[in-house]
């Protein structure tokens, strides 16, 4: 057997190794000195054939060599793959700046969020949520609520009024929620305290502000001393929860027949805050819930004693509130399904 | 109510504060001033009486009493004495003869004579024109001038110009049918029974209470004149104004029940400034037809009711001083309770919660403290419909579904387009316009609509929504839910989706059982017809429907001119909500490995899918965990009339792993039973 040099076998190897731009060229190259017809694998396997004093040394030197070329190699492997790596993610870069994409969900209607909020606030403050029908007669709408017929007050709500009566009883789209309280004092005992979200009809001209439709929110809270006071204690803890923040608020007197006595309230506007513009018709204040102490004559209708019970009732306008949250300018726009407008909510 | 400042400040003694500062306190304690507007070296209060009280303060007297009591300053009315002539007597000029009592509670009237009718002074042509009235002559401007200051609606007639002989006779009376009347105004109006009118003789001069005739106008010819200040039933000119559709200024104060006792004062006032501003004589007398006088009220106050209306204790001297401004009497104090006398001019009072807001809004409503009430600590009860209402609108809203609010009338033309019956509608009586002539029926009509418009920017859509339906037999009212899909695929496909909605919908309602019927139709039913027929079905739970399910139908899709299929579903809340149930329990997952065998078989194309999913459920029992339908095929390689069905089966036991036999066994039965039917064929 002809002398090996092993120093210069490994300084070729690994100029070899090194010069290796992929791993398939690598892996030829390893498979020269280590494949099963290796260099190195040859000397190994022609070692039986040398004197023992030699076998031991060459063999020594061999494997030496051959863990060299083994750990060469997978450093070279492991600086390919790397080099592979960030070629291929120079490729696979993206514009994050690319418009994103949204996953398509539904919308609730502003009205129902309001709503909800409007009720979650109350509840928290013990007023069961309750409801009536649409469709009234002229009792429960009117004179049940001491508006007789025939009375200037009437004029106050223009009426929707149905081709069709019930037990001769002319039939109405509800003006207003306040029906409710008479339906609800009809089969409950005081004390209570209730709010009446829902849907009441205006037979007028539709505008920015007004529709032949919109949604009230009815209060009503009864107990043997239930005062003024207290409408205005609720209110204001109501107000302050529904838009977060300290609300500027007034009450001033109004005239109500269902109520006794009978105030508006009105909050400072939400727009020119309280400088004036045109939504407030310059006034600073824009007037957000009637409301008083329940008339005699309503509890009577009811069923109570005014001797015994007494308490508030309010009427918030829901499209009110939901026009200040998000400021619209049109009531109408709650009703047309423009999905323009109702896919923002 | 329009009021000028200057003005207003004749009836006011005191420092008034200036403009502004008044507007702020008149809202805050009377009525709210919407406008405040600067005019020249004046200011002009646009002042929105309440209408409780329009019968005082539609009037400068009422106003400035209002002003007086709320800062604290003195009232002081016009003082005047007439000087009547002697040598002349009313009674040789006029009689009157009131025939409604009911209608006319008071008929006051007075007569002048030489009086001089022209232009009347510049300052009261000046007042009048700010409060928007035209200036015609001295006396009519005079007349007016009082109503606006006294809120006492006042009229004249030249004395000659009535039919009949001196005395002349002036009847008070209901108009006959058929009889008719030219006003100051040139306008004609055909009169009835319900309608009050003042008359001569012969014919109507004028409609009590609303507006003067032409025939006995005052004019510049005019040398004698009689005046009237009346007070007329309120129920009555409102009818006739609601019947003439003629709305003046009397009407308006009218309406308001303006106290009776006012006529005399108002007749008075009117009297003098036309003496002294057109001459004449005023005859000696008055008529004054009023029977049953008007006397103040007195009613009874517990101050601890005040305070416990209030929430505050207001002071006994504060609670006097206020009814003193008020012009209200305490007749007498007793164990804490005040007897109170209310003015006639103050009809508005008559309970003593009346008296307790009076006290309120002047010691200012706005400056009451906020106080959150003692009450028991009883968490509300929950609402039902309000909770599953909730439930499902946010199930689909998931869904990816938008909420709509549509209105609750549909117009004729949708009565017509959906061929819903006459019978079936609540008609208005008095609709806004033919838009909104109906009660909706349904929720399609106006929904489909929704889609129309919203095509123009949107080519899929999914919306909804919950809201009241109203019917006429008997008339009700109920909720229903009702979604619109429109998605870039078939109709078909559109259906099946649907169909998925309602499925996971019931499902996380908590109803079980949900199944589709075939429709049977009854043609009488117009619900039925816009469907698109064997694109339908009845959603039913057991055997209640709850709903229908379907593509609308091409009719009348053509005519809302969307050339897409829609298909919508139509569910009754009120039966879904009893359906509802909030248990739910988990199904515990088995730790044992399912095995999934495939299955074709081909059957008859009208063989409905669910009874072939019934006969593997049957056959197969409790292990067939899952039954899923992955491809329906017709068409080349398959047999005329005839369609591929391939399901997956899944096999799965909760307790031990299903060995190869046992699952070969439920195969083969499975297969056995679909083929009892000669017609159907497992293709293996």
């Amino acid at each position: 057997m002809e002398r090996i040099n092993f120093s210069l076998l490994r300084n070729k190897a690994e100029k070899e190794i090194k010069r290796a731009t992929d791993l398939e060229e690598l892996n030829v190259i390893f498979k020269k000195y280590l494949g099963k017809k290796g260099i190195i694998t040859q000397i190994l396997s022609s070692l039986k054939n040398l004197p023992k004093e030699k076998r031991s040394k060459i063999g020594r030197q061999a494997n030496l060599l051959k863990s060299i070329i083994e750990k060469e190699k997978e450093k070279r492997e492991i600086a390919i793959k790397k080099q592979i790596e960030q070629e291929s993610e120079k490729d696979e870069s993206i514009d994050v700046t690319l418009p994103a994409k949204r996953p398509e969900t539904g919308h609730l209607h502003p009205l129902t969020l309001v709503r909800r909020k409007v009720e979650k606030i109350f509840e928290s403050m013990g007023f069961c949520v309750v409801q009536g029908p649409h469709i009234e007669t002229e009792w429960y709408n009117f004179d049940a609520l001491n508006i007789p017929k025939d009375h200037p007050a009437r004029d106050l709500w223009d009426t929707f009024w149905l081709d069709q009566k019930r037990n001769k009883e002319k039939l109405l789209l509800r003006t207003h929620t306040s029906p409710v309280q008479v339906r609800y004092m009809e089969k409950h005992n005081p004390p209570f305290r209730i709010i009446v979200p829902g849907r009441v009809f205006r037979h007028e001209a539709s505008d920015a502000s007004h529709d032949i439709q919109f949604y009230q929110v009815e209060g009503l809270m009864i107990d043997t001393d239930i005062s003024v006071t207290n409408f205005k204690g609720i209110i204001d803890q109501f107000l302050r929860k529904f838009f977060n923040r300290k609300i500027k608020t007034r009450l001033r007197p109004g005239y109500f027949p269902f109520v006794e006595p009978g105030f508006e309230i009105d909050v400072q506007c939400f727009i020119c805050q309280g400088k004036g513009c045109s939504t407030c018709s310059q006034t600073g204040w824009v007037e957000l819930c009637p409301g008083g102490m329940v008339h005699p004559n309503v509890l009577k209708a009811g069923g109570l004693n005014p001797k015994n019970w007494q308490g508030f009732a309010f009427g918030m306008g829901l499209d009110r509130l939901a026009m200040m949250t998000y400021k619209i300018g049109d009531i109408r726009l709650f009703y047309n399904g423009d999905l323009r407008f109702l896919k923002q909510f | 109510m329009l009021i000028s400042y200057n003005w207003l400040k004749d009836y006011i003694k005191g420092k008034i504060p200036p403009a502004k500062k008044l507007a702020d306190l008149i809202t805050m304690h009377s009525f709210e001033v919407e406008e405040l507007r600067k005019i020249d070296n004046d200011w002009l209060f646009d002042i929105d009486v309440l209408p409780n009280r329009a019968h005082d303060c539609l009037s400068y007297l009422g106003i400035a009493r209002e002003c007086c009591a709320i800062a604290n300053l003195v009232y002081t009315p016009p003082v005047f004495k007439i000087k009547e002539d002697k040598n002349i007597k009313i009674s040789d000029f006029v009689c009157v003869e009131v025939k409604e009592k009911e209608l006319c509670p008071r008929y006051t009237a007075r007569v002048m004579v030489d009086v001089n009718v022209a232009s009347s002074p510049s300052w009261i042509q000046q007042r009048l024109k700010r409060m928007g009235l035209e200036p015609i002559n001295n006396v009519v401007d005079i007349l007016n001038y009082v109503m606006l200051e006294t809120g006492q609606p006042l009229h004249a007639f030249d004395l000659d110009k009535l039919d009949g002989k001196i005395p002349k006779k002036i009847i008070i009376r209901r108009a006959k049918k058929g009889e008719r009347i030219i006003t100051l105004d040139d306008k004609k109006f055909q009169l009835d029974r319900d309608i009050l009118v003042i008359s001569d003789s012969k014919s109507p001069v004028a409609v009590a209470g609303i507006k003067g005739g032409k025939k006995a106008q005052i004019s510049k010819s005019t040398r004698r004149i009689v005046i009237e200040a009346a007070n007329f039933q309120m129920k009555a000119i409102r009818r006739a104004r609601q019947k003439l559709n003629l709305q003046t200024d009397a009407s308006l104060r009218f309406e308001h029940e303006p106290d009776p006792n006012l006529t005399l004062f108002a007749i008075n006032r009117a009297c003098w400034l036309i003496q002294k501003y057109c001459k004449g004589k005023v005859a000696k007398g008055i008529i004054d037809f009023y029977p049953k006088k008007v006397v103040p009220k007195r009613i009874k106050l517990d101050l601890d009711q005040v305070e416990k209306i209030l929430g505050v204790k207001v002071s006994l001297a504060q609670i006097k001083r206020f009814f003193k401004k008020l012009e209200l009497k305490i007749l007498d104090y007793n164990k804490n309770t005040l007897l109170v006398e209310v003015p006639t001019f103050r009809q508005d009072l008559s309970i003593p919660q009346d008296l307790v807001e009076e006290i309120g809004r002047l010691y200012g409503f706005d400056k009451l403290p906020l106080v959150i009430p003692r009450v028991l600590a009883l968490p509300p009860e929950r609402n039902d419909s309000v909770f599953w209402e909730g439930m499902a609108k946010d199930i689909l809203k998931e869904m990816g579904f938008c909420e709509v609010y549509n209105y609750s009338f549909i117009s004729d033309q949708d009565a017509k387009c959906f061929s819903f019956k006459e019978k079936e509608l609540i008609e208005i009586e008095n609709p806004i316009s033919r838009e909104y002539k109906y009660l909706r029926p349904s929720l399609i009509p106006n929904l489909l609509k929704n889609v129309k418009e919203n095509l123009k920017y949107f080519s899929e859509m999914k919306i909804f929504e919950l809201g009241k339906i109203y019917k006429k037999l008997p008339i009700s009212e109920k909720r229903a839910l009702t979604g619109v899909i429109l998605t870039s695929g078939s109709g078909t496909q559109n259906f099946y989706y649907a169909k998925g909605i309602i499925d996971l919908l019931f499902a996380k309602l908590g109803i079980s059982n949900v199944w589709y019927d075939e429709v049977q139709p009854t043609p009488e039913e117009s619900k039925i017809s816009f469907w698109r027929p064997q694109r339908c079905a009845e959603i039913k739970t057991d055997h209640t429907e709850v709903g229908f399910i379907g593509e609308i139908s091409k009719k009348i899709l053509e005519k809302l001119k969307i050339s897409f299929s829609v298909v919508v579903f139509d569910l009754d809340f009120e039966k879904l909500q009893n359906l509802c149930c909030e248990e739910h329990e988990y199904q515990p997952i088995s730790r044992f490995p399912a095995a999934v065998r495939d299955l074709a078989v081909l059957v008859p194309r009208q063989i409905k899918v669910v009874e072939v999913l019934n006969k593997i459920n049957t056959a197969g029992g409790p292990l067939v965990r899952d039954v899923d339908l992955f491809d329906i095929y017709e068409g080349k390689e398959i047999p005329e009339g005839k369609k591929n069905l391939a399901f997956h089966i899944i096999y799965q036991a909760p307790d031990r792993t299903l060995r190869k036999e046992e699952i070969d066994e439920l195969q083969n039965k499975i297969i056995k039973a679909l083929e009892e039917n000669p017609e159907w064929e497992v293709r293996k």
